[in-house]
C-alpha cells in the first residue's frame, strides 16, 4: 500500500514537475528569459529553449560550449562578460552583466545574464547556473524615455527662449481660485523681473492702459461665454509708466461639463512692429505726398513684374486699379515721334543692364503731351542682376519753359546774327568778360564753340593804326565812368584776317561795380560797302541819265531817218521809173504821169513824218497838266546831278522869289526842260568848275520866269541865235537835239526860251511858263 | 524755150510806195513784175520753172528778209535774192551776201544798180536751171543703164582698161567691149572725157 502511495505520490510529484517545468519553460518565453547550466569540469553548457531562442537559434538546434557561447557574444563585450564570469568562480560571488550578442542572422540582442556557482560537499564549485535575459526591448523603451525627456527640457529651455526673443510671455488664470500665474516672460513684458511678486487680476487691470482696459476684459468675458478664443491688441502701462503694446491671445479650458475653469494666454510685445509699422506708414505716405508733389513717379522692375507708384499713374493718366502696363503698352503711351528711340533705350538697358536718364513725350488717354523725364538703373545684387528702379518726373512745365528759352535765345542769336550786331558784358577793371553773345565772337573772328578768349585777344585783333584810338577812347571813357561810341574801326579778324569794320558801343551798368560796361558791338563793313555801292549807283544814275538822254537823240534820229528814208526811196524810183517811160520811143506818158503822181504822194508821206514828229511838241496837243511845284522839281533834280556837279566842282543853288513857285506843266517834261539845262550847264563849266544857280520871279504877263545861270564859258559867239535849231551842236558827243527839245516842250506849254550872256562869265537861259493863276484864265 | 521770154522779177516790200515804185521800174525795162506786202504772200504764190529773181525788203513786219531768205533755203525754194533796205550796215549786208544774195542795195538806190542786179539774177537763175535739167537728162539716161553697165561705167570712168575691168568684174575682155558700148551709146557720151564729166555730174564717186 505504502509503495502504491509512494508510487503515486512520486507520479504526481513527476506530473507537477513537468507541469512546473512547463510553466517556468511558459515563463521564461513570456518573460524572454532563459537559463543556462556550465559544467566547471567538462566546459559543457546547457541551454534551454529560450535562450536558444535568445540566442537566435532554434530550441536545442545544436551543442553548445564555452567556445560557442564566447562566439556569440557581441566582440566589444566578450572580454568583460568572461573577466566578469571568472571573477565569479573565483569570488563566488554572483555575476551580472548587461551585454550584447549577435545572432546568427547578425542581429545584435541586449541582454541581461545572472549567473550564480554551485559548489559540492567539499566546497568546490563543479557549476554555474544562470539566467539570461533579452532586454532589447526594455532597453530600448528606456532610451526613448530618455531621450524624451532631455528633448522635453530642451524644448522648455528652447520655448522661454523662443519666448523671450519673440517678448511672448504666457499665462494661466485659474478662474475658480482666481489665481493669475505669469511666465518669466510676461513679466519681463510687463516692466517687471521674473516672478518678482504675485499677481492677481486687480492687478493686472491696473497694468491695462485705461483706454483700452474695458474693451479687453469684455473681450476676455465674450470669449469665456461664447468659446471663441479672445484676440486682442492693447496697450499696457509698466511700472516705470512706459506704455507699451501687446498683442493677448487667450483660450479657456472647460471641464467635462463645459464649464470653464481655467485660461490660458498668451502676451506679445508687439510695440517695436508697431512702431516700425507705423513709421513705414509715415514713410509711404511722406513719399506718396512727396512724389505727389514733385509730379515724380517711381517704378520698380524685378522678378514680380512692374510695380508704379500711385503718383506714376497719375502722370500718365491712367487707372492704378489696372495695373502697370506692360513694355508693349507702355510704348503706345510714347508720343510716336519719341516712341522709337524709346524703344531702343528699353532694348539697350535690357541687353547692356544699364540705367537711362531720358526725356521724352507721352500722350495721355485724354489725349494731353506731357514731358515725362525718366531715370533708371539697374539692380545687381553680388553680380546678379535682378531688376530696375526708377523714377519719371513730369517736366512738361520745365521742358516748355526750356524749350522758350532756348527759342528765345535762338531768334536773339539769329537776329544778332542777322544784323551782325553782338552783344556783351565786361568788367574791363577786371578784365572779365561776364557775356559774350555767340555773334560777338565771330564779329571778331572767333569760334563759340572754344569759350571766351580773355580781354588781350579782343584788344589784338584790333587794326594797328585804330588801336590807340580805340584803347585811349575806352579808358577815358572807363575812368570817367562814362558811356562811349566808338563809331568806326577796323579789326583784322581773327580767323581769316580780313579787315573789318566796326562800330561799339558801351554803357556803363549803373548797378555794376567800377568798369562794368554792357554793349553792342556791330560789323559795319558791310553797311560802309554798302553805302559807298549806293554812292557808286548814284553816280552811275547820273551818267545814265546823261547817256540815255544822248542814246534816246540817236535813237529818235534813226527812226526819223528811216521814216524819212522810205517814201523819198520810193519817189527816187519812181522818179527813174518816169524818166524811163518818157525816154521810150515813143513816150510812154500814161505811165510816165502815173510815176509822177507816186512821187508826189511819196513827197507828202515824207513831209507828213517831219509834221508829226513837230506836233510831239507842238502847242494844241497838250500833254497832261497838273499843278507842279517848281521848288520840288529843282530839289529832285539837283539831287540826280549832284554826283556829276560835284565831279566837275560845280556848287548848286537856287534863288527862288516865292517860297512855293507853282505852275502848271507836264511835271515829266518839265523834269526835263530842267535837267537838259542844268545838265548843259555843267557841261559848260566841266573844265573850269563853277556855281549853277536857279532862280525864279514872276514876270508882268503873270507868268513865271526861270532862269538857270552858269558860270562857264559862255554863248558861242558866231551861233548864239542857232543853239535852239536841232541837230546844232557844238559838243563832241552831243546830238543837237537838247535845247530843240527844250524849246518845242517850253512852246508847247505855252511858254518862251531864250539865252543870255552874263556880265560877268557865263551864259543864263530863261524860261517861262504859265503860273497856276493863270489856269482860270 | 517758152521761159526765155518771160522772166519774172519778184518783189517783197512792207512800203506799197516801194513797192509800187520798183515794180514801175521793173515794167519799164519789159520785164515782168510781181509785187508782195509780205513773204507769206509771196509762198501762197504757185511758183513755176521760169527764171525768176526776189526783190526782198530786209525789214520787213512779221519775220526780217534774213530770216525769210533762210527760210526760202530750207523748203527748198532755190531763188537769187536782192536785198534792199532802208538802214543797212555792214554786217547786215555780209550775212545777205554771204547766204547767197545776189546784191545788197540801201534805199534809195540808183535805179541803173537795181536793174543791173536784176539781169545779173536772173543769169543765175537761168544757168541753174539750166544744170538742174541737164542733171535730171543724164539720171534719166543713167537709170536706163542696167546694172552690169552701171559697175562697167564707174569704172571706166575710173581709167581702167577693159583688160581691167574684165579681170575686175570676172567677164571676158569682148563682153567688157560689149557693156561699154551700150554705155557709151545710152549715155549718148561721145567720148571718155565726155562720159567722165557725167560721171561728175551725176556724183558718182569713181573707183579707186
Amino acid at each position: 500500500m505504502a509503495n502504491e502511495d509512494v508510487q503515486r505520490t512520486l507520479e504526481e510529484l513527476s506530473r507537477n514537475l513537468q507541469e512546473s517545468k512547463a510553466w517556468l519553460e511558459e515563463a521564461q518565453r513570456v518573460a524572454h528569459v532563459g537559463y543556462w547550466v556550465w559544467d566547471l569540469q567538462t566546459n559543457r553548457v546547457i541551454w534551454s529553449d529560450e535562450t536558444y531562442r535568445i540566442f537566435g537559434l532554434a530550441p536545442q538546434e545544436g551543442q553548445i560550449d564555452l567556445a560557442k557561447v564566447r562566439e556569440s557574444i557581441h566582440p566589444n563585450d566578450r572580454e568583460e562578460v568572461f573577466r566578469i564570469a571568472e571573477e565569479s568562480v573565483r569570488s563566488g560571488e554572483r555575476a551580472d552583466s548587461e551585454h550584447r550578442v549577435i545572432r546568427p542572422s547578425g542581429e545584435i540582442r541586449v541582454v541581461h545574464s545572472l549567473g550564480d556557482l554551485k559548489k559540492d560537499s567539499s566546497g568546490r564549485p563543479y557549476q554555474m547556473f544562470g539566467t539570461t535575459q533579452d532586454i532589447t526591448d526594455r532597453k530600448r523603451a528606456e532610451e526613448a524615455l530618455r531621450r524624451m525627456s532631455r528633448s522635453v527640457q530642451e524644448s522648455n529651455a528652447r520655448l522661454e527662449e523662443a519666448q523671450r526673443i519673440a517678448h511672448v510671455g504666457h499665462w494661466e488664470w485659474k478662474i475658480e481660485t482666481g489665481r493669475l500665474t505669469w511666465s518669466d516672460e510676461t513679466y519681463r513684458i510687463y516692466g517687471m523681473a521674473p516672478q518678482e511678486r504675485p499677481i492677481d487680476i486687480s492687478i493686472l487691470r491696473e497694468m491695462i492702459h485705461p483706454e483700452d482696459r474695458e474693451s479687453m476684459f469684455r473681450k476676455a468675458e465674450e470669449s469665456l461665454l461664447s468659446g471663441v478664443r479672445a484676440d486682442a491688441e492693447h496697450r499696457i502701462v509698466r511700472p516705470s509708466g512706459e506704455v507699451r503694446t501687446v498683442h493677448s491671445r487667450a483660450d479657456a479650458k472647460r471641464d467635462a461639463s463645459g464649464r470653464p475653469y481655467e485660461m490660458f494666454g498668451t502676451v506679445q510685445d508687439i510695440t517695436e512692429r508697431k512702431r516700425a509699422e507705423q513709421a513705414l506708414q509715415q514713410t509711404q505716405i511722406y513719399l506718396r505726398e512727396g512724389q505727389r508733389l514733385a509730379r515724380m513717379g517711381s517704378w520698380a522692375f524685378n522678378d514680380e513684374g512692374l510695380h508704379w507708384s500711385d503718383e506714376l499713374y497719375q502722370i500718365f493718366g491712367l487707372d492704378p486699379e489696372k495695373g502697370a502696363p506692360k513694355i508693349e503698352q507702355y510704348l503706345t503711351l510714347i508720343h510716336p515721334q519719341d516712341q522709337a528711340a524709346m524703344a531702343e533705350t528699353i532694348k539697350t538697358m535690357f541687353q547692356e543692364h544699364s540705367g537711362c536718364d531720358v526725356t521724352k513725350r507721352i500722350v495721355r488717354p485724354d489725349g494731353q503731351v506731357r514731358y515725362v523725364r525718366c531715370v533708371a538703373s539697374p539692380v545687381i545684387e553680388q553680380e546678379v542682376f535682378k531688376g530696375f528702379l526708377g523714377t519719371a518726373m513730369d517736366v512738361t512745365e520745365q521742358e516748355l519753359l526750356t524749350q522758350e528759352l532756348r527759342r528765345e535765345q535762338a531768334y536773339l542769336a539769329e537776329a544778332q546774327s542777322l544784323a551782325h550786331i553782338g552783344s556783351w558784358a565786361t568788367n574791363f577793371a577786371t578784365r572779365q568778360n561776364f557775356h559774350l553773345s555767340d555773334e560777338t565772337y565771330r564779329i571778331h573772328g572767333f569760334d563759340p564753340r572754344q569759350g571766351p578768349p580773355g580781354l588781350e585777344r579782343f584788344w589784338a585783333t584790333l587794326h594797328p593804326q585804330d588801336e590807340t584810338l580805340v584803347r585811349a577812347t575806352l579808358e577815358d571813357a572807363v575812368r570817367a565812368g562814362t558811356d562811349y561810341d566808338i563809331r568806326d574801326f577796323r579789326i583784322r579778324r581773327a580767323d581769316d584776317g580780313q579787315i573789318r569794320f566796326l562800330r561799339t558801343i558801351g554803357h556803363r551798368n549803373p548797378v555794376g561795380e567800377i568798369g562794368e560796361y554792357v554793349g553792342i558791338t556791330m560789323d559795319i563793313t558791310e553797311l560802309k560797302r554798302a553805302e559807298e555801292e549806293r554812292e557808286r549807283l548814284r553816280q552811275l544814275e547820273a551818267d545814265l541819265a546823261h547817256i540815255n538822254r544822248v542814246n534816246m537823240m540817236g535813237e529818235l534820229a534813226a527812226a526819223l531817218a528811216h521814216e524819212i528814208r522810205q517814201p523819198i526811196a520810193a519817189s527816187i524810183t519812181s522818179a527813174n521809173a518816169c524818166l524811163r517811160w518818157l525816154a521810150r520811143d515813143p513816150p510812154d506818158l500814161k505811165r510816165a504821169r502815173a510815176a509822177a503822181a507816186r512821187i508826189e504822194q511819196d513827197g507828202n508821206r515824207a513831209a507828213d513824218v517831219i509834221n508829226r514828229l513837230r506836233s510831239f511838241y507842238k502847242k494844241g496837243s497838250p500833254p497832261r497838266r497838273e499843278i507842279v511845284d517848281v521848288r520840288e522839281i529843282i530839289q529832285e533834280m539837283t539831287a540826280l546831278l549832284r554826283t556829276e556837279a560835284f565831279r566837275h566842282s560845280v556848287r548848286i543853288h537856287s534863288e527862288l522869289h516865292e517860297e512855293r513857285p507853282q505852275v502848271l506843266a507836264d511835271r515829266v517834261q518839265l523834269q526835263q526842260v530842267f535837267m537838259n539845262l542844268m545838265l548843259n550847264a555843267i557841261e559848260a563849266m566841266r573844265d573850269s568848275g563853277g556855281e549853277l544857280t536857279i532862280a525864279s520871279r514872276p514876270n508882268p504877263e503873270g507868268q513865271l520866269v526861270v532862269s538857270i545861270s552858269d558860270t562857264g564859258e559862255g554863248l558861242p559867239a558866231d551861233s548864239a541865235e542857232r543853239i535852239f535849231d536841232a541837230f546844232h551842236t557844238t559838243k563832241p558827243q552831243g546830238t543837237g537835239m537838247g535845247l530843240a527839245i527844250t524849246r518845242s516842250i517850253v512852246e508847247a506849254h505855252g511858254g518862251r526860251v531864250w539865252a543870255t550872256t552874263n556880265s560877268g562869265a557865263g551864259a543864263t537861259f530863261h524860261f517861262t511858263l504859265p503860273a497856276k493863276a493863270e489856269e482860270h484864265a | 524755150m517758152t521761159s526765155e521770154a518771160l522772166p519774172t522779177v519778184f518783189i517783197v516790200d512792207d512800203d506799197r510806195g516801194m513797192r509800187q515804185a520798183i515794180q514801175d521800174l521793173v515794167d519799164s525795162v519789159g520785164l515782168h513784175a510781181e509785187s508782195f506786202a509780205s513773204g507769206e504772200e509771196f509762198l501762197c504764190k504757185k511758183h513755176n520753172s521760169r527764171p525768176s529773181c526776189l526783190v526782198l525788203d530786209v525789214r520787213l513786219p512779221q519775220m526780217s528778209g534774213l530770216d525769210f531768205q533762210q527760210r526760202l533755203v530750207d523748203i527748198g525754194i532755190q531763188i537769187p535774192v536782192i536785198f534792199i533796205t532802208a538802214h543797212g550796215d555792214i554786217p547786215m549786208s555780209v550775212r545777205a551776201l554771204k547766204s547767197g544774195a545776189v546784191e545788197f542795195l540801201t534805199k534809195p538806190f540808183r535805179d541803173q544798180d537795181l536793174l543791173d542786179a536784176i539781169q545779173q539774177a536772173l543769169q543765175r537763175d537761168r544757168a541753174a536751171h539750166e544744170q538742174q535739167a541737164e542733171v535730171h537728162n543724164l539720171q534719166q539716161r543713167y537709170g536706163s543703164l542696167t546694172a552690169r553697165e552701171k559697175e562697167v561705167m564707174t569704172l571706166v570712168v575710173s581709167g581702167m582698161l577693159n583688160k581691167q575691168i574684165a579681170g575686175e568684174i570676172g567677164a571676158s575682155e569682148p563682153t567688157v567691149k560689149i557693156h561699154r558700148g551700150n554705155v557709151m551709146r545710152k549715155m549718148e557720151a561721145g567720148s571718155v572725157v565726155d562720159l567722165v564729166r557725167m560721171a561728175d555730174k551725176l556724183k558718182l564717186s569713181p573707183r579707186k
